[in-house]
Formats: structure tokens, sequence, C-alpha cells
């Protein structure tokens, strides 16, 4: 607008029906208005953001310590999953299962034919959650992965974990991708993460099944099929669902088993 | 006005403007950020990465149901009317942070997979035949893909050369947008979080602002009802001269559908199409100022008699030829092509035609 056009209202003309033009000086009973309205506007809208945030559910006790390098030796194994096995004297059963994961959704590709088996030496980055642990390693192989001392790492106790069938159970819970929910993302339950969930499985990392006990204690348990082998794709439209299943429970050294068929999985 | 394209014709009144739409939007997203990252609920830090995904959603939301309060807001009180004079930067500005939200979301959730990361977007949560378990990842995308294309024909250069009614037809899909993206937070989040907050604040902003829209729109409903009898073939019987306050307009429906602003200025009456040129504003509520009838929304004018804009400007709208007879106003429902020059009506003492 043209500049003799801004003179044209007054600002200190109080009209009530004077009309907020843009391009001109703002009437006094708009600016009265917004004098009152913009700290007010700031107020509900810091007030919305602090109850908003302030009301965030429980994001999971887990834990991704990106800022060191953690390092373990022991017995490497592929079946049904990629993970180490080391001796521990105070750890429940003389031992500790650490599940290997690739970087990123694609642990499928970490390829440890040559290695399984064997005793190792590996580094990368710690995930944990309440006890359980993952290390987070590089796709491909390198310096990462020595192999080790054998009789150091005990390969004998190691190799064949005693095995004990704790017998059939039906299981409702919930599906997830175990690096998630170990403490890479937070939350790694729910609708929200569902689609998540179901790309790191279908990447290759090992699925997990949650369930919470009556007395609020969480029981996680790693999934394979009916016979303890890596779990079928079939289960991707269920992760993240409530969900039911019957099975068996198998300790396989100090981790449990939830050894079902994928077609058992029914959603609730 | 229009007669040239600037980025941004800046003002003092946009300038402030836009800094409190930065103030309040940085200032929304610093305090989710420091009151998620400081409360930890459980004893559990929350990660940084997933908090500022939902601060950018959360925010994004905000801001479009602030956006689409100002409008009705606006019919019901002028007080309003600085909110929606630069409302389309509000528009950028949550455009601006959903694409944040969209962004990282999408590389938070879907990249580093065996799949596309689009691909996954829509393919690793196959329910789409359940209401509860659909993907509402995909809702929220396609509320996206509409924000976009409003923000990237915001500009007044798209308003003109796609055409006022095309223009307004478009981004009349905002309506959808944030419908889409109310299910894409009852459809997501809400099934996810625990408390009862989230469902009251959500249905609350739906209802604010279907609320506010039906409020408003009845107002109109009743207004052109009150004028139903008028709605007869051959001229139309407004109302009395002195009916029309001095130097603003009185709107009546007219038979096809559309609106004429019919404005009083000192002794003259003039009629017009109640919308306006730039972004079918209704130029009825607006006020003559300066000789020319100016718009409510953006300060758009007009010369009442041809309906052109002032120089420099060149923005023609609809006339109306109108006449006084036996102390009424009556308006000829057919329009006269855009500024097409038309003798105003005169008033004289008592209200009669001269």
């Amino acid at each position: 607008m043209t500049n003799a056009s801004k003179g044209v209202i007054d600002p200190q003309k109080k009209d009530p029906n004077e009309m907020f033009v843009g391009w001109a000086s703002a009437p006094a009973v708009d600016r009265r208005f917004l004098l009152g309205a913009l700290p007010a506007g700031l107020a509900a809208s810091a007030g919305a953001s602090w109850l908003i945030a302030n009301e965030l559910d429980d994001p999971g006790a887990g834990a991704w310590l990106t800022n060191a390098t953690h390092q373990v030796t022991g017995v490497l194994t592929n079946h049904p999953y990629p993970m180490i096995r080391l001796a521990d004297a105070r750890a429940p059963f003389g031992m500790r299962t650490i599940l290997v994961v690739a970087q990123g959704k694609c642990t499928s590709g970490l390829r440890l034919g040559d290695v399984a088996g064997k005793a190792v030496s590996a580094s990368g980055v710690l995930i944990q959650r309440e006890g359980r642990q993952m290390l987070e390693v590089p796709l491909f192989l390198g310096d990462w992965l020595k192999l080790a001392d054998e009789e150091a790492a005990e390969p004998d106790a190691l190799t064949n974990p005693q095995t004990e069938p704790l017998g059939k159970a039906t299981l409702s819970g919930t599906i997830m991708d175990s690096k998630c929910f170990f403490g890479v993302m937070k939350p790694s339950l729910g609708k929200t993460h569902k689609a998540c969930a179901s790309l790191c499985i279908r990447g290759g990392i090992p699925p997990s099944f949650w369930a919470r006990t009556r007395d609020g204690r969480e029981s996680v348990l790693l999934m394979t099929d009916a016979q303890g082998g890596p779990m079928s794709m079939d289960i991707l439209p269920l992760v993240a669902d409530p969900v039911t299943a019957q099975g068996e429970i198998v300790r396989v050294g100090d981790i449990l088993e939830f050894r079902a068929d994928p077609n058992d999985y029914r959603r609730i | 006005m229009g007669h040239q394209y600037k980025a941004i014709q800046w003002n003092g009144n946009k300038i402030v403007y836009d800094l409190y739409v930065l103030a309040s939007t940085g200032m929304f997203i610093t305090i989710f950020m420091i009151t998620g990252l400081a409360t930890q609920p459980g004893g559990h830090p929350a990660d940084p990465v997933i908090l500022f995904i939902r601060a950018l959603g959360v925010t994004a939301f905000a801001l479009l149901t602030v956006i689409l309060t100002i409008g009705p807001l606006a019919r019901l009180s002028p007080r309003f009317l600085p909110m929606l004079y630069n409302r389309r930067h509000l528009g950028v500005t949550m455009f601006i942070v959903a694409s944040a939200h969209f962004g990282l979301a999408l590389f938070w959730y879907h990249a580093g997979g065996p799949l596309n990361p689009l691909v996954s977007l829509f393919v690793s949560n196959p329910q789409y035949d359940s209401i509860p378990g659909f993907p509402f990842e995909s809702l929220g995308f396609v509320a996206f893909l509409i924000i976009f294309v409003m923000a990237a024909t915001s500009h007044d250069f798209w308003l003109n050369n796609l055409s006022a009614p095309v223009w307004k037809a478009l981004h009349m899909l905002v309506y959808p947008a944030y419908a889409l993206l109310v299910m894409h937070i009852v459809l997501g989040a809400l099934m996810t979080e625990k408390s009862m907050l989230y469902p009251i604040m959500t249905g609350g902003a739906f209802l604010f602002v279907s609320g506010l829209h039906l409020y408003a729109g009845f107002g109109e409903w009743r207004a052109d009802n009150g004028m139903k009898s008028l709605k007869a073939k051959g001229w139309i019987d407004v109302c009395a001269p002195l009916d029309i306050p001095d130097m603003r307009a009185v709107i009546a429906p007219l038979p096809k559908g559309d609106r004429v602003a019919v404005f009083r200025y000192g002794g003259k009456i003039s009629a017009v199409t109640n919308a306006c040129r730039h972004q079918n504003g209704p130029l009825g509520e607006g006020r003559v100022i300066d000789g020319c009838i100016t718009c409510p929304w953006h300060g758009w004018q007009y010369r009442p008699s041809d309906g052109i804009s002032p120089p420099p400007f060149t923005e023609k709208i609809a006339t109306y030829n109108v006449k006084i007879e036996s102390g009424r106003v009556f308006v000829d429902p057919k329009p006269n092509p855009p500024g097409t020059r038309t003798n105003p009506a005169l008033i004289d003492m008592e209200g009669a035609s001269l």
C-alpha cells in the first residue's frame, strides 16, 4: 500500500469499531488487546508444553552406551541368533549371554560363519536393560572381532550350554525387537514403535517376547521357532500388538527362550 | 498489493508477527525438551531424539489448531484481525516444523533397515483392514503432502496464477489435512501413551476448532436467512439506506449463492462483490478507508464506484448496480464485469434517494 495511506488511520483514535489494517499502524483498541493477548498466548503455550511433556510415560530402563567401546571375550555362536557367551562366576549359571547385532536395523548381513563356535574377543557398543546385554558391532568383519585364547574363554562350558526345558506355557504379551527394547529406542513399546520394531526384526534383529508379571516384573524371553531355530518372518504383522501364544519355555545357559510355531501366535 | 511480486513485502506488523511466532514456537519446543528430559518418569531418561520428534509433532499440531481458529475468531471479533493478517507465515512455520517432524521420524524409525524408508513407512505396519491397528504413519504422510502443496503455493504468485477460486479450493484442503492429523494422533500416540491428558487435549482442540467454525458459520447462515425473503427475481431489496453504518457495509445473499457488499460512504451507496480479489476475504466486513473499500484480512483496497484498486495497483472486482426507491436500497443481482464503473445511489437527509 502507498505511504500516503499509512497516515489515514490514527492510532490514538479511540473508536472501538476501528479496523486493523496490516499495512497501517494498529488502532489503539487493538494495541490494548494485543498487550494482554500476546503475553497470555505465550503463557498458555508454555503451560501446555510443560503439561504435555510432563505426562509422558516411563520410557523404560534401557541404555545405549554410545560414548564408549566395550570389549567382551567368550564363545561366539550363530544359533538361533548371533551371540557371545562368556564365563562369569557371579552370574546365574556361571555365564552371561550377550546378543550381537549390527549397526542400524540390518543384522541379517552379519556373516560370522567362519568364527562361529570359537572363542573370540569382540568390541562394540554396549546396549543393556536390567541385566540383559547386547553388543552392537559393524556389519562387516574387521578389527572388532578377533579369535581369542580358547582356554581363557572356557569354550567347553560355553559352546554347548546347559539346556533345560521348563515346560509348556501360554504367554500373553508383546513381540518387540530386542535391540530397541534393550535401550536404543526409548520408548520401544506400543504402536508408535510398531513399524520400527517390525523393520528391525525383518532386518534380522532377534525378536523378544515381553510380558509383565502380576507383581509388575518384566519377563523377557528370546523368541525362536518350535525347534529352537530363528523365528520366521510370518510374525511381522503381529509385532508390537498384544498377542498370546502357546509354546515351550527352555533355558539355554542363562537365557530363557520361548519356542513356539509362528502360526500359533494370536492377536488379543 | 499484488502488482509486483516480492518474496515478502515486509512491514512493521509483519516483523512483529513473525518474531512472536518464532519466539513462541521456539519456547514451546524448548520447554517440551527440557521438561521431557528433566522429569524422567520412572527414573529413566527419555530418548532425546524421540522426545524431539514428539516435540515437533505436538508443536506442528498446536500451530495448525491455532491457524484454524483464527478465521472464525476474526469473524466473531475484529480484535483477532491482527492474527489473521500474516497467517500464511504462521502456516509456513507450521510446515517447517511438520517437515522436521516427518523427516526425523522417517530417519529414526524407518532408515537403516532392509527396506527403503518410504516403503517401510507404508508396509511395516500392514494392518490397513483394522481401525485400531491402522498404520497412523500413512495418515500423517497424506496430511503432510497436503500441507506441502499448501506451503508451496502460499505466495501471491500462485494465488494470481491459479486464480482465487482454485487457490482457495486448494487451500480448503487444510480441513481434511487437520482431520487426518487428528486421526494420526488418535491412532498413534494416543494408543501408546497412557495419560488421559492427551485424548482430552486432542479432542478439545478438535472440538474447539469445529465448534468455532460451526458457530461462525451459523452466524452467517442466520444473517443470510434473515434476508431470505429478498431472494426474489429482479432487483433485491436490501435495507433502508441509513441501516448501513457509515463507511461500512451490509452483506446480502444473492439468488445464485454469491454475496454482495453494499457500502455507505457519506451520502453515497455502492455495491461490490463480497469476495476480495486476493484471498476471497469478506469485503463487506471491511471499512471504507481513504475513500476505498478495505478488506479486513490483508488490507487490499478498491474504489466503491468501479471496484478498481487505487493506482499503482490494478486489481478489479465485480460491481453491482444499486438504486434507492421508496426509502429502500435495491441491488441488481446481475454482477457487472470486474472494474465496471457504476453510479452510486445518493441519499437525502431523510434517507430517500435524490
